[in-house]
C-alpha cells in the first residue's frame, strides 16, 4: 500500500507519548503521500480515538453479521484476546 | 478566523467549523451537566492526558474552573481518557456505584471520546490544543428518551426501528443503526455530536458500505481502514 509505512508510523505516534516521534512521523507522511495525507491522517486517528473509548465505554457488543464475517481474521490477529471481546462473546460465545 | 488557522496543513472548511462548534459548546447545559460541570470534565481529561504524557499543555489553557468533581467522576474521567483498553464492565460499574446515574454517565463518555477525539486531531496536525471556552449559565435539559431500554450494552440505548418508534426515528432517521451509532442514544444530544463528527471525519454514514469511496483528498479506502484498525489495535477495541 503506498505510504503503508508512514501511515502505521504516524497511527502509533499520533496516540503515543513521543512527541518527537510524532514530528518525524508527521513529516514523513507529508513526504511520502503530500501535505493533505496530514489532516486526513489525523481526522480518521481522531474518530477512532472516538469510538473505540465509546465502543469500551458502554459496553457494546459486535453486530452479529461483523462476528460471522470476521471469525478467521480475528483468531489470526489475536482480537479475541482483547479483553474488551467479553462485551461481545459473552452474547454469542458460538462466534469465537 | 477559523479554529486552525494556526495548522502549517490545510484543514477542510467543514472539519473547522464542527470542531469550533463543538469544543464552544462544551461551555453550554448540557442533557444532565451545567456548562461549569462539563467542562471541569474537559480540563480533568486533559490533566489525565498530560500526566501520562500523550498530550503536551499549552500555554493557553482557557479560563480557570472552580468547580470540584467528585474523585469517582474523576476515576471514570481519567480512565476513559488514557487507558481505554482498561475500561471494563467493573470500571463503568465504580461509576454508577460512585454516584453517576446512566444518564450522566453517558454525557461524560461522550465529552471525554469528543474531546480526545478533537485533541488527537490537534496534536495530529502539530498545533497546539485549542483553549476551552467559558462556561455559560443555564440549566441541563435532563431529557432522557421514554423508549431507551436494557439491550446488549451496559447503557440504555433506544432501540432500532420499528421498536424505537418516534424518538428512534427522531434520533437515527430511518436507517437501521448498528451499536456504535446508537451506544450514546440514552443521551441524543451525545449521539447526535458523534455521529456528526464521523461523517466529517471519517466518511458520511451513507458511504459506509462504498468500498472505494473517497472522503479525505489523496487517501483511499484502504489507506483510511488501516489507521482506523491500527488506532483500534492500540486501544484493544474488540468492537
Amino acid at each position: 500500500m503506498p505510504g503503508g509505512r508512514e501511515i502505521l508510523a504516524f497511527a502509533d505516534a499520533v496516540i503515543g507519548p513521543d512527541r518527537a516521534a510524532l514530528d518525524k512521523a508527521r513529516h514523513d507522511l507529508a513526504d511520502a503521500l503530500g501535505p493533505a495525507a496530514v489532516p486526513a491522517a489525523a481526522a480518521i486517528a481522531a474518530t477512532f480515538t472516538k469510538n473505540d473509548r465509546i465502543a469500551n465505554g458502554s459496553g457494546i457488543p459486535s453486530e452479529l453479521r461483523m462476528l460471522r464475517n470476521s471469525k478467521e481474521i480475528r483468531r489470526e490477529l489475536g482480537i479475541n484476546d482483547f479483553r474488551t471481546s467479553v462485551n461481545t462473546l459473552r452474547h454469542y460465545p458460538e462466534e469465537r | 478566523m477559523t479554529l486552525y488557522a494556526d495548522s502549517q496543513y490545510k484543514v477542510r472548511e467543514d472539519l473547522d467549523a464542527v470542531h469550533a462548534e463543538q469544543l464552544d459548546q462544551l461551555a453550554d447545559p448540557g442533557t444532565w451537566g451545567t456548562g461549569a460541570q462539563r467542562l471541569a470534565i474537559a480540563r480533568e481529561v486533559r490533566q489525565a492526558c498530560y500526566d501520562a504524557r500523550i498530550q503536551e499543555e499549552p500555554e493557553d489553557t482557557g479560563p480557570p474552573s472552580d468547580v470540584e468533581l467528585p474523585e469517582s467522576v474523576c476515576a471514570t474521567v481519567r480512565k476513559l481518557a488514557v487507558a481505554p483498553k482498561d475500561f471494563l464492565e467493573d470500571s463503568y460499574e465504580e461509576a454508577r456505584s460512585g454516584g453517576l446515574s446512566d444518564e450522566e454517565y453517558v454525557e461524560v463518555l461522550g465529552i471525554v471520546s469528543r474531546l480526545t477525539d478533537m485533541d488527537v486531531f490537534a496534536r495530529g496536525i502539530g498545533v497546539p490544543l485549542r483553549p476551552l471556552p467559558a462556561a455559560r449559565e443555564g440549566r441541563p435539559s435532563r431529557r432522557r428518551p421514554r423508549v431507551a431500554k436494557k439491550e446488549l450494552a451496559w447503557v440504555p440505548t433506544v432501540p432500532n426501528l420499528p421498536e424505537g418508534g418516534e424518538e428512534a426515528a427522531e434520533i437515527y432517521g430511518e436507517d437501521y443503526r448498528p451499536y456504535i451509532l446508537r451506544s450514546l442514544s440514552l443521551v441524543p444530544d451525545e449521539m447526535r455530536r458523534h455521529i456528526e463528527l464521523e461523517e466529517v471525519q471519517y466518511l458520511p454514514m451513507k458511504s459506509i458500505l462504498v468500498a472505494d469511496y473517497r472522503h479525505h483528498e489523496g487517501f483511499t479506502r484502504a489507506q483510511v481502514e488501516l489507521i482506523a484498525g491500527r488506532v483500534s489495535a492500540l486501544n484493544e477495541c474488540f468492537y
